[in-house]
């Protein structure tokens, strides 16, 4: 059992704060204050914030601001950044064009 | 201009390929061939690459590898091109990028 | 599918070198990385690097690039440029885009050696054009030939913001301010003190408040923290700068052993997340190695040794050796490991505040707040002596793995002893001739030639010089203190640039004889 999975532990209200508007995500153009509401409107996973409001999902796959969001999230639920499981790592790793990501190579296919 | 480094203490010239042309939203510059868009770009000068699609604020090259995306920008009409790892060709068409498509010139805050 | 024994993710120091250990073995091995020139961030290390001869020592990055391409090249290695890694999966296939479309292939074993990527902090105006990650600053000067700005604040004093910051320097670059949240020098002292010498000041316990400008950097605003990194009200000051660079740590890119199901932690002293691997980098996953700061942010002369242990492990692995000849392997890479994870910035040290050297001598405080060692400090390190005549001065204050200085003098003037990262000494009986190679052998740039008296009431101070352009002989300038302050007229008697020296100019200047221990640096008037 550790602090992350008692969903009903009370974290206390979401409350304004200074440097709420600093940008995080880069990508996306997500503040800080948003993440912070994200924690507060129940979203106590990495996975959760991205796909709520999609920190880390723009083109560069959350590459600069993951450990910030981290951070934030962490720090909003009273827990350790390593507590944290990072967002799930899935293909493609980098940013493609779909048109690419969907041509299979034909020529390798005549070895095995 | 002077941005570029003629001599390095340590390495010295710095072999380069041949200079093309390219624009930049329609203006002639040079760089040579082979470097990186986002390098040419800084050599002459120019600073912002894109503005972004909500807060229309401007962006510049940020890590240099490829990794963060900043500094994308339309390049031969195809929008979200990392110009620090797209090698720089002769007669490319460089635009900066608003939101997710070349800017206009009313885009520019 | 494409089969190979052993595919490997990455170019880098850690990658080329497992493949290197691989190869020679006739192993049939392919290196995909995604950068259009191999080597990683060997090629943008313009500075000579630290340990001994095993670790290449005193031998520049790039040049021990140059290196690792031609043995990979001699010993079959394929190495295939441009080629993105997208996916990892458990049964060891790899999916790369190579241009236009994915491909896929089956690697019998698979070693990632995808390195690491920059940590980033935010403030007000982070996103402006003009604030740039310190690998980018490497990237444009050292690679492309560009200068990122005309004056830069750098933020982080480890030793990626104090060698880019010696390498903006180098370009001609004015480094406005070197800043850094913690309350000490984060790098080497030796990296932070050749900086310090030309004029830079160090802000410790500061961080920006914010950076200015409408569409770029225009200038930055600082000011100091208290213990709990808050600002304490009006420590603000202002820096008129153009560029603004990020030197904030290394984050371990290890999201394809994630994906590929490789069991992971998250370790702040590794630097994130990292897999769970053995010594040798053998991860949770049979067949799936690690090497390098995919495993553990640390130096490249560490990912290299990585590098080939994991390349022996895959070796055993394929069946190309068996275990004993990896176990006779690995313990030979063990000493040339542990060699380079000793002293004060061993990774076991990491965050500690170590008060004294191995010797038991004062570390100087000095040297962790402003970055050079303070004149009432210098004289009780064991490099610094007096002797009439030219002698060597070594000012190196700290233990770090690294001797070339020993081997550098043919008289046996210097000696660090069995123990790597024991403080040099200067021998008592042995005849200097002032030829110079243990100054510009010094990858710290921490030794200098001194005549503290030649009887006409001046002294000479000899000096590792890498800048442009380069003073000409009896050119009139200022003495530079360690601090950077001016200290004395100076006069260049003669500035040498040997081959041996390898780039790294000696600079003779002549000085009052009372600033013989004073002057570190020269400034043309």
């Amino acid at each position: 059992m550790n602090a992350l999975s008692d969903r009903s532990r009370d974290i206390g209200p979401f409350v304004e704060k200074e440097g709420d508007d600093l940008l995080v995500c880069r990508c996306e153009e997500i503040t800080k204050g948003e993440i912070r509401k994200a924690v507060h409107d129940g979203m106590w996973t990495i996975t959760e914030i991205r796909r709520y409001l999609r920190a880390g999902m723009g083109l560069c796959q959350g590459q600069t601001c993951s450990k910030l969001v981290k951070g934030i999230v962490a720090r909003e639920l009273g827990i350790s950044p390593a507590e944290l499981e990072p967002a799930t790592s899935r293909a493609p790793m980098r940013p493609i064009e779909m048109r690419v990501f969907a041509e299979e190579s034909k020529e390798d296919h005549d070895e095995n | 201009m002077s941005e570029r480094i003629a001599e390095h203490p340590i390495l010295g010239t710095q072999e380069k390929g041949k200079e093309v042309s390219f624009t930049y939203d329609g203006k002639q510059l040079k760089g040579y061939e082979g470097e990186p868009v986002a390098v040419a770009l800084k050599a002459a000068g120019v600073m912002v690459h894109r503005y972004t699609a909500k807060r229309h604020e401007p962006r510049g090259i940020f890590c240099a590898i490829g990794r963060c995306t900043d500094c994308v920008m339309v390049v031969d009409g195809v929008p979200n091109v990392r110009t620090c790892i797209t090698p720089l060709k002769e007669g490319m068409d460089v635009r900066t990028q608003a939101g997710c498509t070349a800017a206009e010139s009313e885009d520019r805050p | 599918m494409k089969r190979y024994d052993l595919i490997i993710v990455g170019a880098g120091p850690a990658g080329l070198s497992a493949a290197i250990e691989a190869a020679k073995r006739g192993i049939k091995t392919v290196v995909f990385d995604e950068n259009s020139r191999p080597g990683g961030q060997l090629f943008k290390q313009i500075h000579k690097f630290f340990g001994s001869k095993e670790h290449r020592a005193k031998i520049r990055g790039y040049v021990i690039g140059g290196q690792l391409l031609d043995e990979a090249r001699k010993s079959g290695v394929e190495v295939i440029l441009d080629a993105t890694v997208i996916g990892l999966y458990q049964d060891r296939e790899v999916v790369v885009k190579l241009g236009e479309a994915i491909h896929h292939f089956k690697g019998n074993a698979v070693i990632v050696a995808t390195g690491a990527s920059e940590n980033m902090i935010n403030f007000p105006g982070w996103t402006l054009p003009g604030v740039i990650g310190a690998g980018a600053a490497q990237t444009m000067l050292n690679l492309h030939g560009v200068l990122p700005g005309k004056r830069v604040l750098m933020l982080g004093s480890g030793n990626v913001g104090l060698v880019v910051s010696f390498q903006l320097m180098q370009c001609g670059c004015e480094v406005a301010a070197i800043v850094d949240a913690a309350p000490r020098v984060g790098g080497y002292g030796v990296h932070a003190s050749k900086v310090a010498r030309t004029g830079v000041p160090f802000y410790l316990s500061h961080t920006i408040v914010k950076a200015e400008g409408y569409d770029h950097v225009t200038g930055v605003t600082i000011a100091e923290v208290d213990e709990h990194f808050s600002f304490i009200p009006g420590t603000e000051k202002h820096f008129d700068v153009d560029t603004i660079c990020l030197a904030v740590g290394l984050s371990p890119m290890s999201q394809l052993l994630k994906m590929a199901g490789c069991k992971m932690s998250d370790d702040p002293k590794k630097g994130g997340q990292v897999p769970i691997c053995d010594t040798y980098g053998r991860t949770s996953l049979s067949g799936i190695f690690a090497a390098g700061d995919v495993s553990a942010i640390e130096e490249a002369s560490s990912a290299m040794i990585e590098g080939r242990m994991a390349g022996v492990c895959a070796a055993e692995y394929l069946g190309y050796i068996d275990e004993e000849e990896e176990k006779k392997e690995l313990a030979e890479l063990d000493d040339a490991l542990n060699g380079l994870r000793q002293g004060m910035f061993a990774p076991g040290n990491r965050g500690k505040a170590i008060e004294k050297t191995e010797e038991g001598i004062d570390i100087s405080k000095n040297l962790l707040k402003n970055g050079f060692v303070a004149e009432d400090e210098i004289e009780r390190y064991p490099g610094v002596t007096h002797r009439e005549g030219i002698h060597p001065v070594i000012e190196c204050t700290q233990n770090i793995p690294c001797n070339p200085c020993q081997d550098a003098c043919r008289q046996g003037c210097i000696s660090i002893g069995d123990k790597i990262t024991s403080l040099p000494i200067v021998t008592k009986d042995s005849k200097c001739t002032g030829c110079g190679m243990c100054v510009a052998s010094c990858s710290g740039q921490a030794i200098f030639l001194v005549n503290e008296d030649c009887g006409d009431g001046s002294a000479t101070v000899t000096l590792p010089y890498e800048f442009l352009p380069l003073p000409e002989e009896g050119s009139k300038g200022i003495g530079l203190g360690r601090d950077g302050k001016k200290v004395c007229d100076a006069e260049v008697v003669s500035v040498r640039s040997l081959d041996v020296y390898d780039k790294t100019n000696l600079l003779t200047m002549r000085v009052p004889k009372e600033y013989a221990m004073k002057a570190r640096f020269f400034r043309k008037a």
